[in-house]
């Protein structure tokens, strides 16, 4: 049986045995990444499809019973008609983003569409010239770059915000250092943020907006020279927060993930679509 | 031969996950590159149809992590690494296998001096 033949059956009885489809993706994946390497047979590697997704399903402990798509909750950011100019030159113009609990919104546009005046704004940090922002909710903010203090260790920045969080030094370790994981990231203690790569230092931001698990996550573009891996492990952090009911404005410039995101406005346009 | 060949499956999948977690506190491997390293560690020829679940079930009970990454020059492929609680399995069950497989030595070292 060719590889294409026999990954698309695998496919079909990952479905057939209950396996979700993001779990079903990286199986796929991970078996034609081996029958690549390997040059093997997809028979003589994996034995026929129907039993492969069996052992599969059998090591995963049986089908995955969550419902395939979220009902969103609550409102949690509701943005009326905001307004921003900047020397006469308006910036925004009327714009409107409502995200709810479990709800990523993609922020998209040129490069000085206002992307980041409009987060900004929504933040807390710039008032609008017009119109209104409501949060339902506790809100954490990353910023493109700054945010950190560089004579302070990645540590120091876990318990610092965590204290503002109201969160116990031990707490705030535990969190961050869990949060640092995820993102493929072991802060070394005695390295203060200035020695931090760039990247390194948008995982700090990262964590430390997610402190305390803020019901409202703003991200200006957090995964600035993240490698391509981490990049990934970034959305399915993502993912994984939207499923845990938290509401997720995320600026962008990169486009190919608009497909898993539940909202996108468009500010060259200043339009609000949803996807 | 062919007794030989299941008794030696037998064998392996009493082992099969703690043989990866010890390779893996080697540093991080892909499945391709586990299971050569299984096989030039003397295990046989491990089939990705058995290695593969093993490595779920790992990364299910939190043994190990896995991340996607691309490589240098090919397709992205799955890193797994191990965990504070694989590492800590790892130390405990290694010393309870070499309890056990130094039992089982003894024995048949009776019968090999007949």
């Amino acid at each position: 049986m060719n590889p294409q033949v026999w990954l698309a059956a695998l496919a079909g009885e990952l479905s057939r045995h209950g396996i979700g489809p993001d779990l079903a993706g990286h199986v796929v994946a991970e078996a034609a990444a081996h029958l690549r390497d390997s040059g093997e047979a997809p028979l003589s590697a994996f034995g026929p499809p129907a039993a492969y997704a069996a052992a599969v399903a059998d090591s995963v402990g049986g089908p995955d019973l969550r419902p395939p798509r979220r009902v969103p909750g609550a409102v949690r950011l509701n943005v009326r008609g905001v307004t921003k100019r900047y020397r006469r030159r308006p910036v925004l113009t009327g714009v409107d983003l409502t995200v709810r609990a479990g709800e990523i919104a993609a922020v998209v546009g040129a490069n000085g569409c206002g992307k980041s005046t409009f987060l900004r704004i929504c933040a807390g940090l710039a008032s609008p010239d017009r119109g209104k922002v409501y949060v339902n909710g506790t809100v954490g903010y990353c910023p493109q770059d700054s945010g950190t203090c560089g004579f302070l260790t990645p540590e120091e920045h876990f318990v610092l915000i965590g204290a503002g969080r109201g969160m116990p030094r031990t707490a705030a370790l535990r969190t961050g250092r869990a949060n640092a994981a995820a993102l493929d990231w072991s802060p070394v203690s005695a390295t203060q943020a200035r020695h931090l790569s760039g990247g390194t230092r948008q995982k700090l931001n990262l964590i430390m907006a997610r402190m305390g698990e803020p019901d409202v996550l703003l991200l200006d573009e957090p995964y600035q020279g993240f490698d391509r891996g981490t990049y990934l492990d970034f959305w399915h952090e993502v993912w994984r927060w939207r499923d845990a009911g938290k509401a997720i404005v995320v600026v962008t410039h990169l486009l190919n993930q608009l497909d898993r995101v539940d909202i996108v406005l468009d500010l060259t346009s200043t339009k609000e679509r949803v996807a | 031969m062919r007794v030989n060949q299941e008794r030696r499956a037998q064998w392996l999948r009493g082992v099969l996950d703690l043989c990866v977690l010890a390779i893996l506190a080697r540093g991080e491997s892909y499945g391709y590159e586990l299971a050569q390293s299984l096989e030039a560690a003397g295990l046989g020829p491990i089939q990705g149809g058995t290695l593969y679940p093993v490595l779920l079930r790992l990364q299910r009970s939190g043994l190990v992590t896995a991340h996607w990454r691309e490589g240098v020059a090919g397709p992205a492929r799955k890193y797994y690494r191990l965990s504070a609680a694989g590492s800590e399995t790892l130390r405990l069950t290694a010393n309870d296998w070499n309890a056990f497989a130094g039992g089982v030595g003894a024995v048949l070292r009776e019968v090999a001096a007949q």
